[in-house]
């Protein structure tokens, strides 16, 4: 984009001359314009916005999918909020939920800053590291849950294990209420590759003149890092921190493969500490036929992770220092 | 508006999916075609087995042709769901057994003619898991499925019959091998609250009245099966039974489970010495039950058809294999059962006493949302489980609209 002050100038060079374009011609070009984003936005429209707004009237009615919607305006979103003889778990959710969300965010970032940080640092082989680093992301989601269910497994499980050597007592860890979401938020951690990717982009992005200078001036390694290093990496990890808290949110997945299971019904855990917002969302939706609670329950959800975000935004600083 | 482009596409989607899934079925140039939707086969055997009986039936009545659609158990009842939307239902179908009340209400599936069948036909917990709120029967069974007591041989030499000897054996086990569990104890899951209603059945109680709305889960018997469950607790720690496949490994000497278990343990764990035996009883030999039944939707046009077929799949002659292939035991009292042994005789004695859930359309949620936290909370020691279902019973009167 050429800056307006350029045009201004007489002296610009006025560059080739283009004789005006044909109006007609103009029209044309809008119409293969519209041809190629026309799978875009035919995309967009069916399978987004389309789904979006019907979501949204089916929130205002009684509908179990299989009879017609029965109009029933704001009683879905007064009876969630207000009844909870109708919906006796759905504040446990939100608890449970943004429980999940203070834990797994703040823990995935500090992972994934010290595994950039530990890539960053090695000279060779570091595209291994970064392979092996990854492969949480791209492992399907249901081998996770199992794998992670032997981890934790009370007896023989592989963290057990590991805290015994510290002296640490070994735990049941999915099946204590309390401990729940923390083991929940932990593999989320663990699967924390992609941010790890976006802040070795970040440190990447830092100068070297500003750390050579910094080390001139007799900066230590943890001073550096205090200093230079974090506040340069501000606005990553405001991106992260606001992409991770959304996601967050809507944990399902994970919850849903660790819970389930041969013999096991997914309803969230011992004592509900499992269920999460989506979780109980699901289960509205297509295992006690209440479709239009559902709806109404997923746009809460999006107010709420709309006031988080606008939050994020008005307090969290964002720009580099 | 919105809901004429959702049944559009929906149906499109539907005839797709139906001409995708019905290539076996050549709709006759003439006569009539019905139209039966069921699980996708869990064996190729047991698909077979189907194809047989389509043939079989195709025979018995001339001109008429059955085409079987076949659709994978985890979408099957949102597919059913959108085609009773659409109005392109099936003429016939399976249906999960806590649905049938659901449609039932909503006139979605027809209620079983008069006469229908005689008497004593099938079992009466099977036939009772057919009924809508209203206490008249909306479908047919096809194959049940219950739980019952597995044991390892090793360490319970015979099984106890009676609640007092489940408890005493369960403590033996422990007191003589501290690393091993009595009994995998059930939890206050939406599995384990199941389970429930057979324990309780086994002390002479029922978990609801739902012709007479009322709710029994907080009387005598219902306390006394969960305080059963609350008593094996220390002899049974569940530090020892949340471990991977307690019973399996060895960990615990019995646990409650159904017959689907019996060929996965037998395959994996070729060393594991274990029977299975009838659940322990209170006062009288009881147990719970699954499976699925068949169902006939409102929007046929070939009622009397669809009922003979639902008839022919549960007759002494078929039903055997037609339970078999779905993974259960026959509902006709006089079908031979293709297995044999004695898990299957247990599996067996069990299903003559079993107790169909409440047929009511909201059972599941109430279930899930308030019958396994109140387990839970008595098992975790939280309450009493006197106090758990009281409260439990309370919440579910409130739900329902319920005094009794």
């Amino acid at each position: 984009m050429a800056a307006p002050a350029l045009a201004d100038t007489p002296t610009a060079a006025p560059g080739p001359r283009r004789r005006p374009r044909r109006p007609d011609a103009r029209r044309r070009d809008h119409l293969v314009g519209w041809l190629l984003v026309a799978p875009a936005v035919a995309y967009f429209l069916v399978f987004l916005l389309y789904p979006a707004l019907s979501a949204l009237y089916y929130s205002f009615t009684d509908w179990d999918l299989r009879t017609p919607a029965r109009w029933v305006g704001l009683a879905n979103y007064a009876d969630l909020l207000f009844d909870d003889v109708k919906y006796p778990h759905f504040w446990k959710s939100v608890r449970v939920t943004l429980q999940y969300t203070l834990i797994a965010v703040p823990l995935t970032l500090v992972t994934a800053l010290v595994q950039a940080l530990l890539v960053n640092a090695v000279r060779r082989g570091s595209n291994a590291f970064r392979l092996l680093l990854f492969l949480p992301v791209v492992t399907a989601e249901a081998a996770v849950g199992a794998i992670w269910r032997w981890l934790y497994d009370p007896r023989y499980g592989l963290v057990n294990s590991v805290l015994e050597l510290f002296g640490i007592p070994g735990q049941n860890w999915l099946n204590t209420p309390e401990l729940v979401v923390p083991a929940l938020a932990f593999v989320s951690a663990w699967q924390c590759g992609i941010s790890m990717i976006i802040y070795l982009a970040g440190l990447k992005g830092i100068p070297t003149a500003i750390i050579e200078a910094a080390t001139i001036d007799g900066a230590g390694p943890l001073q550096r890092l205090r200093r230079v290093v974090m506040p340069m990496l501000r606005p990553t990890t405001f991106y992260l921190a606001v992409t991770g808290v959304i996601a967050a949110l809507q944990v399902f997945g994970l919850v849903y493969v660790i819970f389930s299971g041969a013999g096991r019904s997914v309803t969230g855990g011992p004592e509900q500490a499992g269920l999460t917002y989506v979780l109980h969302l699901y289960l509205f939706a297509f295992r006690y036929d209440a479709m239009g609670a559902a709806c109404a329950m997923s746009f809460v959800l999006l107010v709420l992770i709309v006031i988080v975000t606008a939050l994020q935004f008005r307090f969290v600083r964002q720009e580099a220092a | 508006m919105s809901r004429t482009i959702a049944g559009v596409t929906v149906t499109a989607a539907l005839l797709a999916g139906l001409t995708a899934c019905g290539g076996g079925g050549m709709d006759a140039a003439e006569g009539r075609t019905l139209t039966y939707w069921t699980y996708q086969d869990r064996t190729p055997q047991a698909g077979q087995v189907i194809e047989k009986i389509r043939k079989d039936f195709e025979k018995t009545n001339p001109g008429v042709s059955v085409k079987i659609v076949k659709i994978p158990k985890d979408d099957y009842n949102t597919k059913l769901g959108s085609a009773v939307a659409a109005k392109t239902a099936p003429d016939a179908g399976v249906l999960d057994q806590p649905l049938v009340s659901k449609y039932a209400l909503d006139g979605t599936i027809k209620e079983v003619p008069a006469g229908l069948f005689p008497d004593g036909t099938y079992f009466k917990g099977a036939l009772d898991t057919n009924l809508g709120s209203d206490g008249k029967y909306y479908g047919l069974p096809v194959d049940q499925i219950g739980v019952a007591l597995f044991y390892n041989k090793k360490l319970v030499p015979s099984p106890p019959r009676t609640w007092d000897e489940l408890k005493q054996v369960a403590a033996q086990v422990h007191q003589a091998h501290p690393d091993v569990a009595g009994m995998v104890v059930p939890k206050g899951d939406g599995y384990g609250a199941w389970m429930f209603p057979g324990v309780v059945a086994g002390a002479g109680g029922e978990m609801a009245d739902v012709p007479g709305k009322k709710i029994l889960f907080d009387q005598p018997p219902a306390v006394e099966a969960l305080q059963l469950w609350a008593d094996l607790l220390p002899s049974s720690p569940r530090k020892i039974t949340d471990s991977d496949k307690p019973f399996e490994n060895g960990l615990a000497a019995m646990q409650i489970s159904g017959p689907w278990d019996v060929p996965t343990i037998r395959e994996q764990f070729p060393d594991l010495d274990f029977s299975v035996a009838p659940l322990p009883y209170k006062t009288a030999p009881a147990g719970n039950i699954g499976g699925e039944n068949s169902v006939v939707f409102s929007t046929t046009k070939n009622a009397d058809l669809a009922w003979k077929w639902l008839l022919f799949l549960g007759n002494a002659a078929n039903n055997g294999a037609v339970a078999d292939a779905a993974g259960g035991f026959p509902v006709n009292t006089r079908a031979t059962p293709v297995g044999t042994g004695p898990e299957n005789e247990a599996f067996l004695a069990q299903l003559k006493v079993a107790h169909a859930r409440p047929a009511m359309p909201q059972w599941i949620q109430i279930n899930d949302e308030i019958i396994a936290p109140a387990i839970e909370s008595a098992l975790s020691g939280k309450a009493t489980p006197r106090q758990a279902l009281t409260d439990a019973a309370a919440k579910t009167r409130a739900l329902l609209g319920w005094n009794g």
